[in-house]
């Protein structure tokens, strides 16, 4: 029999268990699309935010005897047909493309979660009500919806702010360019819960019956409780996916609704009203189009590759 | 151990007052066949201080009888007669916020898979607390500093260490000894134990015995253990109750029951576990047959069509629990037994 030599030094240290978020982070970093996703979005989202202390000209000042200039250093896109600086104008939209994202987003996951977590948990007629109401929802085109909501309240309401303004000469009614954002916002969360409604419940239904639930109600919890620390934070990960390629749709649908006119009115600047813009003097001006196009597909692109990389990270069964 | 004081100093004594009352439960699922009685009009009992076993092979309502006590039954079963008294309230007729005072509060639950019972996104000295701050209104400093009391309480090493860990990083035995941990934290009356150490293996099951065991003696609670092992908790209770298709067919003081098992069901029961002097060739003895199905359960006693001593009363009547032998602490619900009894 041999002897195990004493002076070997023992290994007791053992790894430290790592937390499925950690683990989920390891796996991201992994997947070179989800890291190139995740920088863009970063750096967008950062363009967002300090952009416009970055740009070199006001997206708004014109300069007429600069009117569509190809892209040069002074002007790195070149200029539209007021010669206003293209570059400032896709660092505005950017942030007015965020902006508009994550407030619909924000919405839509509130309505959606709140509505979602409790027909599933609570079940019945609760449950019954919430699923007619995604169904009914789901079942309205999107864009007619967006552009009925904005086309039929949109004038009422700038002539009853007009009404307002001469009565009172109240100089808050005389800015129109929140009250734009409000329909916008309003009209696309109104059109963006349902999939998070339906996803949550789905995940509730399940998380309800594990043995944990019974556990904490039996431990005396209220039900707000319980759904608030036990039922949602399991329901986090596909909600954290769903989240991701939410941004990305939103900020597609916002560019489409301004696109279309029913979206962020000029002079605001959003992708989709330059992209509108662009498209009619393309064949002589296509950096007009070419710029705010490319931003558009490049943010687009990037979400999505965030939301997959996060789904494989976060769903480690169904990653390779 | 120097946290004792924080606990009731009460020795655990059976004073014989009833802490839990259970007459008459009936418990009905509803099927698409219309309901099925799962639980026929359960008597049982609990004294402050004692130790209850319930015992019953799987399906004959052991765990619903204990749920429906706290209102958790599932959704399409209910209890539909009955009540059940702890601590001098029928638990059936409170409102929900009283309930969940007595939920946690006054009765502690252990659940049968220490492996799902646990929150898995929440560190457990968080799970812990929440009880804490929720029925006695600790801050969380407060609530932490009990919580690490608690595991060391049920022997958890490294307690303090262990409060930031996520359930997964635990073992079995740990997350059973938290889960008991969190099913005493706001030092229950009466800690309910629903099979808890079925998902557990041999040695670790002995050690959470041994843990309750302990604790019981120390805290001063009552328990009721369920489980379809007679043999596992025999050092543990004062008294059994054998469990038949939703119905209590025998009560006894342990030693009573394993020394003269009445109804024929639990002396299959007590058959049917194997010995160490038995012949090696001999094969375990069972049960022929199955326990009726909860919507055909038959006229008289439930137990009849596998009773091996049945005659033609019992597929006729239904027996009721009498008392047998001294000042009636055993009960029977069989008809050749109490005859027998009668008759010596």
């Amino acid at each position: 029999m041999s002897t195990v030599p004493v002076t070997t030094p023992v290994e007791t240290d053992i790894e430290p268990p790592v937390s499925l978020w950690r683990d989920a982070w390891y796996r991201l970093r992994r997947n070179r699309l989800a890291v190139f996703g995740l920088i863009v979005v970063i750096i967008l989202a950062f363009t967002a935010a300090f952009g416009p202390y970055l740009t070199p000209h006001d997206f708004l000042s014109q300069d007429l005897g600069a009117r569509n200039l190809a892209p040069s250093m002074s002007h790195l896109f070149g200029t539209d047909d007021l010669g206003r600086d293209v570059f400032s104008r896709v660092v505005y939209g950017t942030r007015t493309a965020f902006l508009v994202a994550v407030v619909v987003t924000f919405i839509a996951v509130l309505i959606g979660v709140t509505l979602g977590a409790m027909a599933g948990f609570f079940g019945g007629l609760l449950d019954r009500i919430v699923m007619w109401l995604t169904d009914m929802t789901m079942s309205i085109p999107n864009l007619l919806l967006v552009v009925v909501i904005n086309a039929s309240l949109k004038s009422p309401i700038a002539s009853w702010m007009e009404s307002r303004y001469l009565a009172t000469l109240n100089p808050i009614y005389r800015e129109t360019v929140w009250v734009d954002f409000l329909l916008v916002f309003g009209s696309m969360a109104l059109i963006s819960w349902p999939p998070y409604a339906r996803l949550v419940r789905a995940q509730v239904l399940s998380i309800r019956s594990r043995p944990y639930i019974t556990a904490a109600q039996a431990l005396g919890l209220t039900n707000r409780l319980i759904l608030m620390r036990y039922v949602v934070p399991n329901a986090l990960g596909p909600l954290i996916v769903a989240v991701s390629a939410g941004l990305g749709t939103a900020m597609v649908l916002e560019s489409a609704f301004s696109f279309l006119g029913v979206g962020v009115n000029p002079p605001t600047p959003s992708w989709g009203n330059m992209i509108s813009d662009g498209l009619r003097v393309w064949q002589h001006y296509p950096h007009l189009l070419a710029a705010p196009a490319a931003i558009l597909g490049l943010a687009s692109v990037a979400f999505s590759f965030l939301g997959d990389g996060l789904n494989d990270a976060l769903n480690p069964r169904g990653a390779k | 151990m120097m946290m004792a004081n924080d606990f009731r100093p009460e020795p655990a004594t059976n004073t014989g007052e009833r802490l839990l009352d259970v007459k008459g439960l009936t418990i009905e699922i509803d099927t698409r066949r219309g309901p099925a009685t799962v639980v026929d009009g359960i008597d049982l009992h609990v004294d402050k201080g004692e130790t209850l076993g319930i015992v019953g092979e799987s399906g004959c309502g052991k765990s619903l009888t204990m749920l429906s006590l706290m209102r958790l039954l599932p959704n399409k079963i209910k209890v539909t007669k009955g009540e059940a008294n702890f601590a001098g309230r029928d638990l059936q007729k409170l409102s929900n916020a009283e309930l969940r005072k007595v939920r946690g509060g006054e009765v502690g639950f252990i659940f049968q898979d220490p492996m799902t019972s646990l929150n898995p996104v929440m560190r457990i000295g968080q799970q812990l607390a929440e009880p804490l701050i929720y029925h006695r209104g600790m801050t969380k400093a407060q609530a932490r500093k009990r919580a690490g009391e608690l595991l060391r309480l049920v022997g958890i090493p490294g307690p303090d260490e262990r409060l930031d860990a996520y359930p997964h990083e635990l073992s079995g035995g740990m997350r059973q000894r938290v889960m008991i941990a969190i099913g005493l934290a706001c030092n229950p009356q009466l800690l309910i134990a629903d099979e808890p150490t079925t998902a557990l293996d041999v040695t670790i099951q002995a050690q959470i015995v041994d843990l309750v065991k302990e604790l019981r003696d120390k805290l001063g609670m009552s328990v009721v253990w369920i489980t379809h092992d007679l043999a596992l908790i025999a050092g543990l209770v004062d008294r059994i109750n054998v469990l038949y298709a939703g119905t209590v067919v025998e009560d006894a003081p342990v030693d009573a029951l394993f020394a003269n098992p009445s109804h024929p069901y639990t002396q299959g029961l007590l058959a049917s576990i194997p010995k160490l002097t038995d012949e090696r060739s001999a094969r375990l003895s069972s049960i022929g047959g199955t326990p009726p199905e909860p919507g055909r359960r038959p006229k008289g006693c439930p137990f009849a069509p596998r009773c091996p001593l049945v005659e033609q009363i019992c597929r006729d009547r239904v027996p009721s629990l009498e008392g047998i032998g001294q000042a009636g602490a055993h009960r029977v619900a069989c008809f050749v037994a109490q005859r027998k009894l009668e008759a010596a």
